[in-house]
């Protein structure tokens, strides 16, 4: 299979170029991923599947800006996000990406819209707290407490607050890993709304292969390597998608 | 507000407890530097301020006798600025309405007021008037202790002659800040007083016409560090006037008694309030570091979504600063008034014109600076491991806690024995290293601290047993004016009340042994005196010896000698020939550089025959007999001072004992506050820590008094240990502050008995006890459910 993945049509926001990634040394050492090359275009909806181990989550920490490479380039736009130093990954984290995990990490003593000004109090351009709250339908719910919250609502929150930050890119690790599935799926169809009305570019990464059928285009992982990129013209709705 | 402060101060309240622990202990040390440092600023800008306005006096020469005329050579010495003659003896002071005979220390002044050296400051009535010879200004605190106002007569000794005076006014001197009596430990007023006198007059009762019998001085600036050098050079000019004694200011009593003090304040301004701070730095630092631990993922969060190192650095150090606000700011006022309380304190030793407590702005800015700068130093480490968190490791599940034996395991004799809750005890205890370090740490001050307050009331009981119930065993002291004849001892014994009567003879000596000299005195005793009885450090008798001297340890120490040595003693007073004599034994004594040998002895030595300085008596207990005794003591013109032990052991008592036990209290206190805030606050971290392994005891079927007990096993063990650590450290305290305080003049002994280690160790255990309360009550609160579903 080959190792390169065709980047589709539009314009790359993203690009990994010959990406290796290992962890410890000498005998212990692991090989995360293997010599990755894809790129993210912009605005698109991109899904990256594959089984427990198989790298998808450090490429989403490398695309965040979260993860060194051992070996390649990642390139984001025009910038060589490996030459950077942590200042200006900081300062990438902040302005560029909004970042959605498995388990919401709320900071548990904020109320959700506090957890949301968590992020916008740091941005350049950002969006008000309770605008994003409402985008998720949580505007009735701004003063609670992430413990008074169901699980749903707790991840609705944390995407309010990766989008109120205006980002360019929006990554989601597993974001509905910890949900029942009517909730799953509320949460994948906030999240294709969010690209449709505001034109996100979205990198979802799960083990849940149903989900890449709400995909423009799935890159599948196994053991540190991409084994296919397809291209999916025809996405389906949220609505419809079981598991 | 910023989110992030919010969550600043959400978490403060969270950990409410915990914080206000630590801050409890960060108040203590803070307090103990604002209060001691502001009294050591009160004292010394009051000590400034008087010896400036009475121009003190750099030093003083006491002769036999001396025309005034003849000093012109001492005024010319280069280095001398300024000198002053004055005339001074002590008296007896006959009060109507008192019926002992009282001390006194009569000194002339000019006739006219005029600046001089040691000075007086008027407080009521007015300085000499020309209306009369006969005025007298009189010490303050002695005029109040009897309710003597201007106005008044009253009657002294003087040159053996009962003289009437006038009071015109009452003053005190920069001289007798800290006014004692021949014979006294603590300033007694009631017993004795300062009496100035017309120099005119003074020159007429005392027969000292164009003479005196002192000479104070002034030195140049420059010629301070000279000092030394120069009284020995006035002491061979004066040395035909019948030189007695050369005091430089740095010995002058009062001054050496408030230069003391000052000193050992700020000594221990530094010392206490360290040992606290790095108590509070330390347990501040398993608190921050936990924190950091248990917002792991919160903290990779906020890096994902974009906040810098140096953000969240600060953000966590913000909370070590708030801690070191609050505690700094409540010390502060504490020590604000803890410093009104030790002026209060001090006004009953020393006397100032004025005397308060004010508000030093560099102590309190500083003592907040190092409460900051604790707090942060103690959230440094936690803060740091903010910063090698990486992002994307943060989101991971942290790595298991370390297990595998631990290093007592391998003592297999007591650890098969033991019951899975032991095991489980000692294991969190070795396991947990910074933890345990902090706990012990802080046990291990708390201990010394109890040690040295409980070692300090026993020396100062021992020291009041052995000066005054062994050595010293007299009722009453009477001393004369001019050494006297056996008629006297016989006189003495027919007084009414009188069970015995001893004679002392004191001669004033240079006591030399090759380079090395001392000025000092040699008692002369009978033999088998019972009156005063010589010890050694063991308190055991010693036998005076037959030709010898019983030297004062100081005092041997000083001049390099030990028993079978010998010196050479040169009388100050009479034919003046030096000596060559034995030391016999050693004498233990915690006041003054006594020497003591046989009366007779000591007669022939200075070829005198028979001659005493004082009598020392025993009295019956019937009080009839001892107003008689007084009235007769009151007749008796040739004495010169009486001393009743009863009354210096009462002033002891009411003055330094009395508040040595409000200060043993506050020091309870304080290490009180440093157990349980360090008990308190490491159990309730490793109850945060282990919420899952509570919860999962619990759903096995423990009780929350049995995981309690799991909990109060380990700060017992820590609390026990750091205690027994913290005993020889306390002794070690102890020996400092005793150092900072001894002089040639007074030292305290080291005592240790039993009590001390005994009392240390209960008090850190019911110490340790209260702390457990508030985690049990925590243990009972604890949702237990939810601790099991819950992540961090």
């Amino acid at each position: 299979m080959s190792q390169t993945a065709a980047t589709g049509n539009g314009t790359s926001l993203l690009r990994m170029e010959n990406v290796s990634r290992r962890f410890g040394m000498g005998a212990v050492a692991v090989e995360a991923l293997r010599d990755i090359s894809f790129g993210v275009h912009e605005g698109e909806f991109l899904v990256m599947v594959g089984p427990s181990g198989s790298g998808k989550t450090t490429i989403l920490n490398i695309l965040g800006g979260m993860d060194s490479v051992s070996e390649g380039r990642v390139w984001f736009r025009d910038e060589d996000l490996t030459e950077f130093t942590p200042a200006e990954l900081t300062r990438y984290r902040r302005d560029s990406i909004g970042f959605v995990f498995q388990f919401y990490n709320l900071v548990p003593n904020l109320t959700a819209r506090e957890n949301v000004m968590v992020a916008t109090e740091i941005s350049r351009d950002p969006m008000a707290p309770e605008e994003a709250l409402r985008l998720v339908g949580l505007e009735d719910r701004t003063e609670h407490f992430p413990s008074q919250l169901s699980g749903g609502e707790q991840q609705r929150v944390a995407i309010a607050r990766a989008v109120a930050k205006n980002p360019v890119l929006l990554l989601c690790d597993e974001p509905t890993g910890a949900l029942d599935f009517t909730t799953g799926k509320r949460v994948l169809r906030l999240l294709v709304d969010l690209k449709q009305t505001l034109g996100k570019t979205i990198v979802l990464i799960t083990h849940n292969a149903a989900i890449a059928a709400a995909a423009d285009r799935v890159v599948r992982l196994r053991s540190g390597q991409i084994v296919e990129v397809r291209e999916n013209p025809s996405p389906t709705p949220p609505e419809e998608i079981t598991w | 507000m910023t989110a992030l402060n919010r969550k600043l101060l959400r978490d403060l309240k969270a950990a409410a407890g915990m914080l206000l622990a630590i801050t409890g202990i960060i108040t203590v040390g803070v307090t103990c530097y604002v209060g001691l440092g502001s009294s050591y600023h009160n004292l010394s800008e009051a000590k400034r301020r008087y010896y400036a306005q009475c121009r003190m006096a750099d030093f003083s020469v006491e002769l036999k006798k001396v025309p005034i005329s003849e000093l012109g050579a001492v005024a010319e010495l280069p280095g001398v600025a300024e000198i002053r003659p004055r005339i001074q003896f002590f008296a007896a002071v006959d009060l109507e309405g008192v019926r002992e005979p009282l001390n006194g220390l009569v000194l002339s002044l000019p006739d006219r007021a005029k600046p001089i050296l040691d000075d007086v400051v008027v407080l009521r009535g007015s300085y000499f008037t020309d209306r009369r010879e006969n005025e007298v200004l009189i010490s303050e605190s002695f005029a109040k202790a009897h309710r003597i106002t201007p106005g008044q007569r009253i009657h002294l000794i003087l040159n053996n002659r009962r003289q009437e005076v006038f009071v015109v006014g009452t003053a005190i001197s920069s001289e007798f800040v800290y006014m004692l009596g021949p014979g006294a430990i603590t300033p007694d007023p009631k017993h004795f007083g300062v009496f100035y006198l017309k120099h005119t007059f003074a020159e007429d009762v005392f027969d000292f016409s164009g003479a005196a019998n002192q000479v104070l001085g002034r030195l140049d600036a420059s010629a301070r560090d000279r000092c030394p050098e120069l009284l020995r050079r006035m002491e061979s000019l004066l040395a035909s006037y019948g030189v007695f004694t050369t005091t430089p200011l740095a010995d002058q009593f009062s001054n050496r008694f408030l230069s003391q003090e000052i000193q050992g304040l700020w000594s221990f301004a530094l010392i206490t309030p360290t040992m606290f701070l790095a108590v509070a730095a330390l347990v501040l630092n398993v608190f921050l570091t936990r924190l950091t631990r248990q917002q792991r993922t919160v903290i990779g969060t906020l890096k994902a979504l974009g906040y810098s190192d140096r953000e969240l650095f600060w953000h966590l150090q913000k909370l070590g600063v708030a801690v070191g606000l609050l505690g700094g700011l409540l010390g502060c006022a504490l020590g604000f008034w803890l410093a009104g309380a030790m002026s209060s304190m001090y006004r009953l030793f020393f006397q100032f014109p004025e005397f308060e407590n004010q508000w030093w702005l560099g102590t309190h800015l500083t003592g907040l600076g190092i409460s900051v700068g604790c707090s942060v130093l103690g959230s440094l480490r936690g803060s740091r491991a903010v910063l090698r968190l990486h992002p994307a490791e943060a989101m991971r599940p942290a790595a298991p806690r370390q297990g595998g034996a631990v290093w007592l395991e391998r003592v297999t004799w007591f650890w098969k024995p033991l019951s899975s809750g032991w095991r489980m005890v000692f294991r969190n205890t070795l396991r947990g290293r910074v933890r345990t370090i902090a706990g012990l740490f802080a046990a291990a001050m708390g201990a010394s601290v109890l040690v040295n307050a409980w070692m300090m009331a026993d020396s100062m009981t021992y020291f009041l047993d052995f000066q005054f119930r062994h050595l010293l065993r007299s009722d009453m002291d009477l001393s004369f004016k001019d050494e006297r004849s056996d008629d006297a001892l016989l006189e003495a014994a027919r007084l009414p009340g009188v069970d015995k009567a001893e004679p002392y003879l004191a001669v004033a000596c240079t006591f030399r042994k090759g380079p090395r000299e001392k000025k000092g005195s040699i008692t002369g005793l009978i033999r088998d005196a019972q009156l005063t009885v010589p010890r050694d450090r063991r308190a055991r008798p010693i036998r005076v010896p037959a030709a010898g001297l019983a030297m004062s340890r100081t005092l041997a120490e000083i001049l390099g000698v030990k028993p079978g040595d010998t010196v050479t003693i040169e009388p100050i007073q009479g034919l003046r020939i030096a000596r060559t004599v034995p030391v016999c034994e050693i004498a233990d004594s915690y006041y003054g550089l006594t020497v003591y040998a046989d009366i007779h002895y000591l007669s022939r030595l200075v070829y005198e025959e028979s001659a005493l300085s004082g009598v020392q008596l025993a009295l019956d207990r019937d009080p009839a007999h001892l107003a008689a005794l007084y009235r007769e003591l009151k007749r008796l013109p040739a004495l010169e001072g009486v001393a009743a032990r009863a009354d210096v052991v009462a002033g002891i008592e009411e003055t330094v004992l009395k508040h040595q036990w409000v200060v043993i209290d506050v020091m309870i206190l304080f290490a009180g506050i440093v157990f349980f805030g360090s008990i308190v606050n490491a159990s309730l971290v490793s109850l945060a820590e282990r919420q899952r392994e509570v919860a999962t005891l619990r759903v096995l079927g423990y009780g929350p008094w049995q995981i309690g007990s799991l909990l109060l096993r380990e700060s017992m063990i820590v609390t026990v240990i750091g205690t027994v650590i913290g005993m020889p450290m306390g002794y070690l305290l102890t020996l400092a502050t005793i150092w900072s305080y001894n002089s040639e003049m007074f030292r305290v002994p080291i005592i240790t008995t039993p009590g001390t280690w005994l009392w240390t160790l209960a008090l850190a255990v019911l110490f340790g006890l209260t702390a457990h309360g508030f985690v049990q009550r925590s243990i009972h609160r604890t949702a237990w459910l939810d601790a099991l579903k819950a992540q961090e």
